[in-house]
Parts: C-alpha cells; sequence; structure tokens
C-alpha cells in the first residue's frame, strides 16, 4: 500500500505525507470510471464522485486509509460510499462551512492524533518543520512555474501546467521539475473557475487552448492548492495557512471566492471567464448567474459529465466566444 | 358538530368536507383561532376554502373526516396570512433554515417571535398545482435538477409569502448542499443572514482509531458522538440567543426553560400518536395527516401554542380510536416505511389507496422528534436534541430505526421518495436500498408538480404486489 487518499484541498498535505505514504488527491473524471461508481451511487451524483468511486474501487489495494472531508455534501458522503463497498479505513474531516477556526483546530489536531495513532508515528516538532518545509518548497517551485502562465503574454498553456500541478496532486513531489520549455502565447487570456477539473480532463483544456490561453484560474484540479502558503513551519502555523486559503464557494457566506477572484481576473489580465460546471455540482451551478453578474466580463459556462462526446459542439462553443470577447467592451457585449 | 364527530372514521374529498362542514356550528367555529385573537384570528374553513385560495391539488386529496383533522388543515393552510398578521401586530418574524427543529426553540423562548420555515414552501408549488415558483428559481439561476427546496429562494424574490423577516437564521455546514446553495442565493438577493454551522457527526466507523472513552458521548436512542460536537452547537446556540437578545432586549432564561417544557410536550404527544399509528390493529389517522403533525414538530406553523393544542385534540381522537378498533385504512393494509418526505403529498394518499400504510418515517426531521432533556443546562440540552439530526451523520444510522423493525418484521417494505439531482438523495438511495434489502425497496423520483404518471402508478402497483 503505498497511498493515502484525500478529497479536499483543506485537508493538510504536509500530515498525510508525514505517514511514510503518498498523499493522493481524489481528483478523478472519467467516464468508465464514473460508470463504475454508479454501481453504489444514483446515476444523478456528481460524476467527479462516481469516477473517484470508480478509481477506489479498482485500486483498492493501493490504499492505506482515505481522508475525506465535509467540504460538499456529495463528497462526504463519497466517503461513506467507500466505506461501504471497500474495506478501506476511512476517515472523514469536519471542515466548517463558516468562519470558525475553532472547528477547523481542533479537526486538525484530531487529524494528527487520528494518523499517529493509526501509522504508529510520532508527528514531533520537527518532523512537522522538515514536512512542511520540503512542501512548502514543493509548492514555492509550482508557484513560480504557475506565475508564466500568468504574465502577460503567457509563456507556459494550462495544459502542461496542469500535467505538473498532478504529480503534486498525486504525491509524486519527485518528478517536479522545474525546466519547462517556453510557450508564449498572444491568444485571448481567459480564467478557469468551477468544479475541480480532474486528472482526465487534459483533452479539454487542450481544446480550449488551442484557440485560447487559460492564464489563471481558481480550481482545485490546477492552482488552487498552490495558494496555500505555509509560513511557520510548525502544526500552528499548518492550520492557519490551510484556513486562510482562499476560501471555496462552500463556505458561508462566500464573498470571500468573489473577492479572491475579482482581484485574480485583474492580476491575470485576463478578458474572459470558463466556468466549468460538473453536472449535478450545485454549489457552482447555483452561482454562475451571480457570477456573470459580479465579475462583468462574458462567460462561457461548459456543463460536462466527462464523457468527451460533445467535443464538436464544443468546438463550436468556444469559437462563438472568442467573438463575444473580441466584441467585449468596457463591461458590454 | 356532534355529528361530525361521531362519524365513521374515513378518507372523503372536498365536497363531503364541505357538507359536513354545514354541521358545524358558528359558535365552534369561533372558539378556534390562533393567537388568541377573536377578531381576525379564526381559522376553521373547509379545505375546498383553500382550493379556491389557489391550493389546487386539494381537489384530488383525500383527508381524514374528523373535526380534529379539519381544525389541523384550515390552521396548517392559514400560515402565510398568520405570518403577515404577526408582522402587523408587531411580532418578530423569525425565519430559521436548514436546522429543522432545534433554533425555533430559542426563537420560541423571547417574547412575541415567531419562528417559521421557509423551506416548507417546498409544498407550495405541489399544493397549487403550479411551477410558477420552480420557474422563477430556474429564472434566477437556480438549476432544475435539484431539490424542490429552490421555491424557496423564489418566494424570498416574489416578497408574497411571507413578511420580510426580522432576522433570518441559517444553518449550514453538514446539512444538504441544495438548500445550503438556496440560502446563498438569499442572502445574495440582499438579505442579512445570520450564519450558524452545523458540524458533521462522526460515528465510529469514519475515525481510522477508536477515540478516549471520555471524549465520546451518547445521545439517548444510542448515537455515538464526539463530545466536541456538543460544545460547537452550545457555542452556536449562545450566539443566536445573544441575537435575539438584541433583537427583542429580553433576557429570561427561565423562558428558555418553559419553551423546553412546551416544546417537549408537543414531541411527546406526536410519537405518542406515531406509535399509536403504527401499533394499531387499523390504522387510525392518514399518512397525509400524520407527515403534516410530524412536520408541525419543527415549528409549530407559526402558532406553537395554539399547534400543541390542536395536536393533542388529534392525539385524543387518534387514542380513542384505537380503543374503538376503529380507523381509516383496511386492516390487512400492508406496513411500509418511508424515507425522505414527499415533495407531493399526493403520493401519500396514492399509497395507502394501493393497499399500504406507512408505519415508521425517515423524513430527516427525527431531530426535532426527540425529548429535550430538562434536568441538564439548557443549551447543551438543546445540542444534544440536535446531535440525533439524519442528515449530520451516516446513512446507516438515517435508516436505523427502519432496519429494526424490519428485523421484528413489523415493516413489510420501503418506500424511498427522492429528488432528482438532490445532494443527498443521489449519494444515499442506493447504500439505503442495500442496507435495507431484507425487504423489497422502492425509490422513485419525484415529478414536478401534477407529474405523477401512470409509470409511476404503476411501478408502485407493482411494488405493493411484490410486498404481498
Ligand atoms: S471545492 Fe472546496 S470543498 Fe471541494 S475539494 Fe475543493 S476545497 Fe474542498
Ligand atoms: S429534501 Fe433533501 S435536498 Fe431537499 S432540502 Fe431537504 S434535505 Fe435538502
Amino acid at each position: 500500500m503505498e497511498l493515502i487518499g484525500y478529497s479536499c484541498s483543506y485537508i493538510p498535505v504536509e500530515l498525510l505525507s508525514l505517514t511514510g505514504l503518498k498523499p493522493y488527491r481524489l481528483l478523478h473524471g472519467d467516464l468508465q470510471l464514473s460508470q463504475k461508481g454508479e454501481r453504489i451511487v444514483r446515476v444523478d451524483a456528481c460524476p467527479l464522485v462516481k469516477s473517484n468511486l470508480g478509481f477506489v474501487f479498482e485500486n483498492q489495494k493501493r490504499f492505506a486509509c482515505i481522508i475525506g472531508s465535509t467540504g460538499c455534501d456529495m463528497s462526504r458522503r463519497m466517503i461513506e460510499a467507500i466505506k461501504f463497498t471497500t474495506s478501506i479505513p476511512v476517515y472523514i474531516f469536519n471542515n466548517p462551512r463558516t468562519d470558525n477556526f475553532e472547528i477547523f483546530s481542533n479537526e486538525i489536531d484530531m487529524l494528527i492524533k487520528e494518523l499517529e495513532h493509526f501509522f504508529h508515528r510520532k508527528f514531533d516538532k520537527n518532523l512537522i518543520h522538515q514536512e512542511s518545509e520540503r512542501i512548502e518548497n514543493i509548492r514555492q517551485n509550482l508557484r513560480q512555474i504557475d506565475a508564466r502562465r500568468r504574465t502577460n503574454p503567457s509563456l507556459l498553456s494550462t495544459a502542461t501546467f496542469q500535467k505538473i500541478v498532478i504529480s503534486y496532486l498525486q504525491g509524486n513531489f519527485g518528478d517536479i521539475k522545474s525546466e519547462i520549455p517556453e510557450e508564449m502565447s498572444y491568444k485571448p487570456r481567459v480564467y478557469l473557475l468551477g468544479s475541480p477539473v480532474s486528472y482526465e480532463s487534459g483533452p479539454i483544456i487542450e481544446l480550449i487552448e488551442k484557440r485560447l490561453r487559460i492564464c489563471g484560474d481558481f480550481n482545485c484540479g490546477l492552482s488552487r492548492a498552490l495558494y496555500i502558503k505555509v509560513v511557520e513551519k510548525t502544526i500552528e502555523g499548518l492550520k492557519q495557512a490551510y484556513f486562510k486559503q482562499p476560501p471555496c464557494i462552500f463556505k458561508r457566506p462566500n464573498k470571500g471566492l468573489y473577492e479572491y477572484v475579482e482581484k485574480d481576473l485583474k492580476e491575470t489580465k485576463s478578458t474572459g471567464i470558463i466556468a466549468f460546471v460538473l453536472d449535478y455540482c450545485d454549489n457552482f451551478d447555483f452561482e454562475i448567474a451571480k457570477m456573470e453578474k459580479r465579475f462583468s466580463l462574458p462567460i462561457l459556462k461548459l456543463k460536462s459529465d466527462f464523457s468527451l462526446q460533445n467535443i464538436s459542439q464544443l468546438k463550436v462553443r468556444i469559437d462563438a466566444f472568442i467573438e463575444v470577447l473580441a466584441s467585449y467592451r468596457g463591461g458590454i457585449v | 358538530m356532534k355529528k361530525v364527530r361521531e362519524l365513521t372514521p374515513k378518507k372523503i374529498g372536498l365536497n363531503a368536507w364541505s357538507n359536513q362542514f354545514e354541521k358545524i356550528s358558528v359558535e365552534i367555529i369561533k372558539k378556534y383561532k390562533y393567537y388568541n385573537n377573536n377578531e381576525w384570528g379564526i381559522y376553521l374553513s373547509p379545505p375546498a376554502t383553500f382550493m379556491v385560495y389557489g391550493a389546487r391539488e386539494l381537489k384530488r386529496l383525500k383527508f381524514d373526516n374528523s373535526f380534529e383533522a379539519l381544525r389541523m388543515w384550515g390552521f396548517v393552510f392559514n400560515e402565510t396570512e398568520r405570518l403577515f398578521r404577526a408582522r402587523q401586530i408587531n411580532k418578530k418574524v423569525i425565519a430559521t433554515m436548514g436546522d429543522l427543529g432545534t433554533v425555533p426553540v430559542l426563537v420560541l423562548s423571547f417574547p412575541d417571535c415567531v419562528p417559521f420555515y421557509p423551506e416548507c414552501l417546498w409544498w407550495t408549488p405541489f399544493f397549487k398545482e403550479s411551477t410558477d415558483l420552480l420557474d422563477t428559481a430556474s429564472k434566477l439561476g437556480l438549476p432544475e435538477a435539484t431539490c424542490f427546496s429552490r421555491a424557496v429562494a423564489s418566494a424570498f424574490y416574489k416578497k408574497s409569502y411571507f413578511p420580510k423577516p426580522d432576522l433570518i437564521i441559517a444553518s449550514t455546514g453538514a446539512s444538504c448542499d441544495d438548500y445550503s446553495c438556496v440560502m446563498q442565493n438569499v442572502e445574495d438577493m440582499g438579505y442579512d443572514i445570520m450564519w450558524i454551522e452545523i458540524p458533521y457527526r462522526k460515528s465510529l466507523e469514519f475515525l481510522l482509531t477508536r477515540p478516549k472513552q471520555q471524549d465520546l458521548e451518547k445521545t439517548k436512542s444510542g448515537l455515538v458522538y464526539i463530545k466536541k460536537l456538543e460544545e460547537y452547537l452550545v457555542k452556536e446556540y449562545h450566539k443566536i440567543w445573544q441575537a435575539l437578545f438584541k433583537l427583542t432586549g429580553v433576557n429570561n432564561p427561565h423562558r428558555f426553560l418553559e419553551t423546553i417544557k412546551k416544546v417537549n410536550r408537543l414531541r411527546s404527544l406526536v410519537l405518542e400518536i406515531k406509535r399509536m399509528n403504527s401499533e394499531a390493529d387499523i390504522a387510525p389517522l392518514p399518512a397525509l395527516e400524520l407527515m403534516t403533525i410530524e412536520f408541525g414538530n419543527l415549528y409549530g406553523y407559526a402558532d406553537f401554542d395554539e399547534w400543541v393544542e390542536i395536536v393533542q385534540m388529534i392525539h385524543d381522537m387518534v387514542k380513542k380510536r384505537v380503543e374503538k378498533g376503529i380507523g381509516v385504512l383496511k386492516k390487512d393494509a400492508i406496513p411500509i416505511a418511508w424515507v425522505t418526505p414527499s415533495a407531493d403529498p399526493y403520493l401519500l394518499n396514492l399509497v395507502e389507496d394501493l393497499g399500504c400504510r406507512v408505519v415508521e418515517t425517515e423524513y430527516v426531521i427525527n431531530q426535532a422528534m426527540v425529548q429535550i432533556e430538562e434536568d441538564i443546562e439548557p443549551f447543551r440540552a438543546l445540542a444534544r436534541s440536535f446531535i440525533n439530526a439524519s442528515l449530520i451523520g451516516s446513512t446507516e444510522e438515517r435508516v436505523k430505526n427502519i432496519k429494526e423493525k424490519i428485523a421484528k418484521k413489523l415493516i413489510k417494505g420501503v418506500l424511498i421518495t427522492n429528488m432528482l439531482g438532490a445532494s443527498h438523495c443521489s449519494m444515499e438511495t442506493r447504500i439505503i436500498e442495500k442496507l435495507l434489502d431484507d425487504v423489497p425497496v422502492l425509490s422513485i423520483d419525484v415529478p414536478a408538480p401534477f407529474g405523477i404518471t401512470q409509470q409511476i402508478r404503476t411501478r408502485l402497483e407493482a411494488f405493493v404486489e411484490t410486498i404481498k
């Protein structure tokens, strides 16, 4: 068993990797895996959740345990479904939805205790310091890579960036290199947000980037984890860094997300937004109308179940979006 | 009036009720009033009245023919009027959202504060046989494949279903996502919301190791939880108390204890009605009325005192029916359990017409059925009662009661009503089906208003046949 699975950006990777296992973020999105997941959940469950279930069913032997979180209702219940169908030990981290640091802090303490007992290890100060420094350096390296796609002109495609980030998300930290060939682009600059893009979403990103350049994102499958900056390399420092990360859409009220994205849209000089929404992902679906109003930039909403069947239709929509971007001036389309 | 009371119990339609109503004397009609107001508080009227006012589904429904049920329906359907009246007479109208049954106990502890649950509006499109609220929700950008509770966002938007609340307390956290999104949308419309955290109840299977005994606690129904959960809730309830204190200028802990007693009285009456209903040879009360009574536990349909009296009256009537061995369904009606409330109330009627009898329910409101302990610190007692909530824990815990009754052969089948796209339905239904596989389980998606198709009927018929 080489992996410790986890499902949310609020779960500190540092603590998971202290177990000696690879922290593997469950971020699968593939139609076949999704169909496997339907063995235990209904067809109208989120495709990411279904695919993750499918992946876990197929790779049971690789997981020493899986740490879930209460981020969204379906993702919380995904851990239950895993418990119900496999013998993998699971744990659910209670991620508060309101600005309640006390709950978060207690939960981290509890998670540490649980991991220590379960893996017979002591996470002492030194270990925490070392691991926090190691992973923070990796994130720092990734942030520098990320900065290249954010510059104007953008020097790196998100398609390439995703491949690098996947190594981080799958716990293959050693695979992350800093030398990456330049891919300068003057294509229209767009920002991507929405439901997490999955490991298998490469073709969709590549398709978008044939005509556009994604030069920033607020997405759990891309740069989200990199915004976590651990300054003080202690448990307290980890708690602060993870709790204060740019807030996810599930937080109530969720104005922090809007403030963050608004600022980032300006910083990345994005001229449009691509909102990637998975079928039945309420949290994003409910917010699209508000996003359209709030960000006053053209939005292309891509609804997906991870099947690539509608790829030609997608091409047409991207072309139409480019026309909208071209005609967009000073807040008026 | 006497004649009405002596009738043999049965389910009747609107016309029959209107005929019966004529026999009720003016004195009796004047006797029952909300907010104890003689002038405008009278609420007894035949269900046909509410159909004329727009609740068109009533013409398809059948009701218990007792005076007690009539009183209940008059009161329940009067709620919108009651809330606007409350505002007119300077009561504070407090919207409580998402926690289902616990925050109102705090609200009721303050004078002239009326709690209500906007989410109960999810029945409105069905009762009105109108998709207007749901269409408005779509126009507001709320997706169609979500729970019918999205109607609530439209009601806030339209401003005609209840007065603007003096305070909105919204609970989020380990609750359902659809409704949390609805509440966020309400806030985005410009309503001020006080957000309350509902923490997740970890059961031991979702931990890697067993925690120390001193960190654990058990609810009276046997649910084990981590003590901290109680502490978190207590802090949230104190926050609410402070907000209500600020709103009313009153801070009277004695009233809190009184309210807990009153709430407990209602809850034990309802429990007793449920018990009698499931144990009697012949079902003394139809499922539709029973569901309405169960939901009344949440907040007493905006006049708690009057609601308690109504339920007391129904309780006494049910008791008499049981003693006499009479009821509304056939003796051989098949006992089933119902999981998740039926968005379309008509389904409850239909299932009974097909020969079933609902003897156990899991409407995700069981936390409102629990007795609040009276001999411990009241905030803690309240937290402990909420910890039993269905939605904050595991699916296995959710159906524990049903499983036990199946093992005792008291339940022969389980019906699950789903909302397509509702977060917990999509994740839980298959697991529930597997957990309860000792009996036939049927899960159906509740279609939009007026959408019960022949296909659904056929599936229900087939289900009943299998259990027979
Ligand atoms: S979207 Fe939020 S809750 Fe979901 S995985 Fe990302 S951080 Fe966690
Ligand atoms: S029925 Fe389910 S999805 Fe709908 S509001 Fe209730 S708990 Fe939420």
